[in-house]
């Protein structure tokens, strides 16, 4: 069974194997590159924009995994109609599948383990001036956490073509699927893999410049982008006054469009100077940098227990099910002779 | 121990959401038959062999096959070769991958007999299983469900949709597979003549239910037709009258009757079931 997964999966394996030596071959120059540059203080202008792109792309890898490895997987069986021809082989139903999910489901994580491993290893000297992998854009491609994605996307991909019937439908939805829920992990549930350690920073003039944005579209006393050494910021409150309350719109406002002429330099100038005045602050939420691994090892685990999860429903799917209807339905009536 | 019984449905019943396919069938099939199995399109023909195989599951009621529950495990799939409607192949496969494949996935697999099979077809090992015809197509799922020496051979309408001079060639390749493997074969087809040339075994499936099942010879001593509408007598029960004449099963002689065809006999449990084309007083005449 192992060899006929693998005949099976010959022509999208070479397709990968294309994909992958050619990512390898770039991300090794890369690397050299990367440690080619003699004052690491200019790392992260040079490379961090290219470090954000290829993490954004490599994020792209579980949903292409599903949709080109796992989502045919079945469906395309179901589709043609050979699951007919290969479940009554002297092989039961549940260790086809069984079988399938595994081969095709190491080389997923295999991939994915691979690509990662290669980017860490380039990323790590700009990794380690800019101390920024535990931000949400980043971690995910780095470390081991990229190898739960990978068996994530491949196992939804195949039980959702199990469940489809259909292969391009469940190759779509699998690919947008898997997208969504790569958005929604980092801002919804890593936060609180553990207790965040929380903060209270006061915002002077001098920590207000420090600070990305001012304000927001929906209006509301925002300050965007304070950063705190060693650690991924989760939460900022809005600017509080010092007795706790938020501060009122028409005071922050008030800043931001009559602030009194001081000459301050800095990001946000008088206004900075004016809020400064205000006696502000933020509450904070945080993750210190050293929960770096161990939140890489909860969140692999939480891929690979939902992996394991959607695997045990395709096995007990798979057991029944397959309606005849469509075979039905092809036969022309050529009936019996009256 | 007696020998299991080929099939040994008791009250099976298949429902697809209100759509009832097989009510309350039972079927007791003993082996070393071919069994062809007739009926009209949507009758059940294909649910029941999909039920045989294990594809699909009972609603309820209970089927064995050979003894035990379809695909209870590997070993009872190796002794159920099944070749479904339209004779599914991989593609992208060529024909000795197909072979390859077999060998792979069955521990009885007997290569020198699948070899020997797809050279007598005439059939070059390297094509691409997409490009064969269907009547080629036909014999390699023919030869694959075979070469794992099963017990059983289940073919589920293999030759609807083949032309006369392929259908003669698989329905012959048919018989020699069953004879040279000892193997029973249960064989599904809405077109009479197929089962007339190879079975010896008969179940008339209509309307999701058997009308009809026995060995051919004993089908055909214990049906009469008669002239004219027979009223009700012991013993004779009136399967379908019209034209001024009826078909009757009585398994004692019966006066003035005489010898009927396999087709005759089909058809006239098929109207039955139907219950078309009927005189008002055929259907009076039929004894419950």
């Amino acid at each position: 069974m192992i060899r006929m997964s693998l005949r099976q999966f010959r022509i999208q394996a070479l397709v990968a194997a294309i994909l992958v030596v050619l990512a390898v071959i770039y991300l090794i120059n890369l690397g050299g590159g990367i440690r080619a540059v003699r004052d690491t203080s200019q790392l992260q202008s040079q490379y961090g924009q290219t470090m954000l792109f290829l993490a954004a792309g490599f994020g792209l890898v579980p949903a292409l995994v599903g949709a080109f490895w796992g989502a045919p997987l079945i469906a395309r069986e179901l589709e043609t109609g050979t699951h007919r021809l290969a479940w009554n082989q002297s092989v039961p139903r549940r260790r086809w599948l069984a079988v399938k999910l595994t081969v095709l489901g190491l080389a997923s994580m295999a991939v994915a383990g691979t690509i990662s491993a290669l980017l860490t290893w380039a990323a790590g000297p700009i990794d380690q001036v800019a101390a920024d992998r535990f931000s949400a854009i980043l971690f995910g491609a780095r470390g081991v956490v990229p190898i739960g994605y990978a068996a994530f996307g491949f196992t939804f991909g195949a039980i959702t073509g199990l469940l489809a019937r259909r292969t391009l439908p469940a190759m779509a939805l699998v690919f947008l699927a898997v997208i969504a829920v790569q958005f929604a992990v980092p801002n919804l549930l890593r936060p609180h893999y553990l207790p965040a350690e929380r903060v209270t920073v006061a915002m002077s003039a001098d920590a207000i410049n420090q600070a990305r944005t001012l304000g927001s579209i929906t209006g509301g006393p925002v300050v965007g982008g304070i950063a705190i050494p060693d650690a991924w910021v989760t939460d900022t409150s809005k600017l509080l006054t010092s007795d706790g309350r938020q501060l009122s719109d028409a005071a922050f406002d008030g800043c931001l469009t009559n602030a009194p002429k001081t000459g301050a330099i800095g990001t946000f100038g008088d206004v900075a100077v004016c809020l400064g005045k205000l006696d502000l602050h933020v509450d904070m939420a945080y993750q210190p940098n050293q929960r770096f691994w161990p939140f890489q090892w909860i969140e692999l685990a939480l891929y690979l227990g939902l992996s394991a999860l959607l695997a045990a429903v395709g096995l007990s799917r798979i057991q029944r099910r397959v309606h005849p209807g469509q075979i039905m339905a092809w036969v022309r009536l050529r009936g019996a002779r009256p | 121990m007696e020998t299991p019984l080929v099939l040994h449905a008791e009250r099976l019943t298949k429902r697809y959401g209100r759509r009832t396919a097989l009510t309350a069938c039972d079927l007791m099939i003993p082996r070393g038959h071919i069994v062809g199995l007739v009926g009209p399109n949507g009758a059940g023909k294909s649910t029941l062999l999909q039920l045989a195989c294990g594809l699909i599951g009972p609603t309820s009621g209970t089927l064995s096959v050979l003894g035990s529950r379809p695909a209870a495990d590997a070993a009872h799939l190796a002794r159920v070769g099944f070749v479904a409607q339209d004779t599914p192949v991989y593609a992208a496969f060529s024909i000795a991958d197909h072979l390859k494949m077999g060998a792979w996935l069955n521990p009885s697999w007997d290569s020198a007999l699948a070899e020997r099979r797809i050279a007598e077809a005439g059939l070059d090992p390297a094509q691409k299983a997409g490009r064969l015809s269907g009547g080629q197509r036909a014999q390699l799922a023919m030869t694959i469900a075979a070469a794992k020496r099963p017990d059983l051979l289940i073919f589920d309408e293999p030759a609807a949709a083949l032309d006369p001079l392929a259908r003669k060639g698989f329905m012959r390749s048919l018989v020699e597979f069953v004879g040279e493997l000892g193997a029973s074969a249960v064989l599904s087809s809405h077109l009479l003549s197929d089962v007339e040339q190879v079975c010896d075994y008969l179940v008339v499936l209509c309307d999701s239910r058997v009308q009809v099942a026995g060995p051919v010879p004993e089908l055909l001593a214990s049906h009469h037709r008669m002239a004219g509408y027979p009223a009700t007598m012991a013993g004779v029960e009136v399967i379908w009258a019209e034209y001024g004449r009826a078909l009757v099963r009585a398994e004692a002689a019966v006066r003035d009757a005489e010898p009927v065809t396999l087709e005759e006999l089909v058809l006239a449990y098929m109207s039955r079931a139907a219950g078309t084309g009927a005189a008002p007083r055929a259907s009076a005449a039929v004894a419950r």
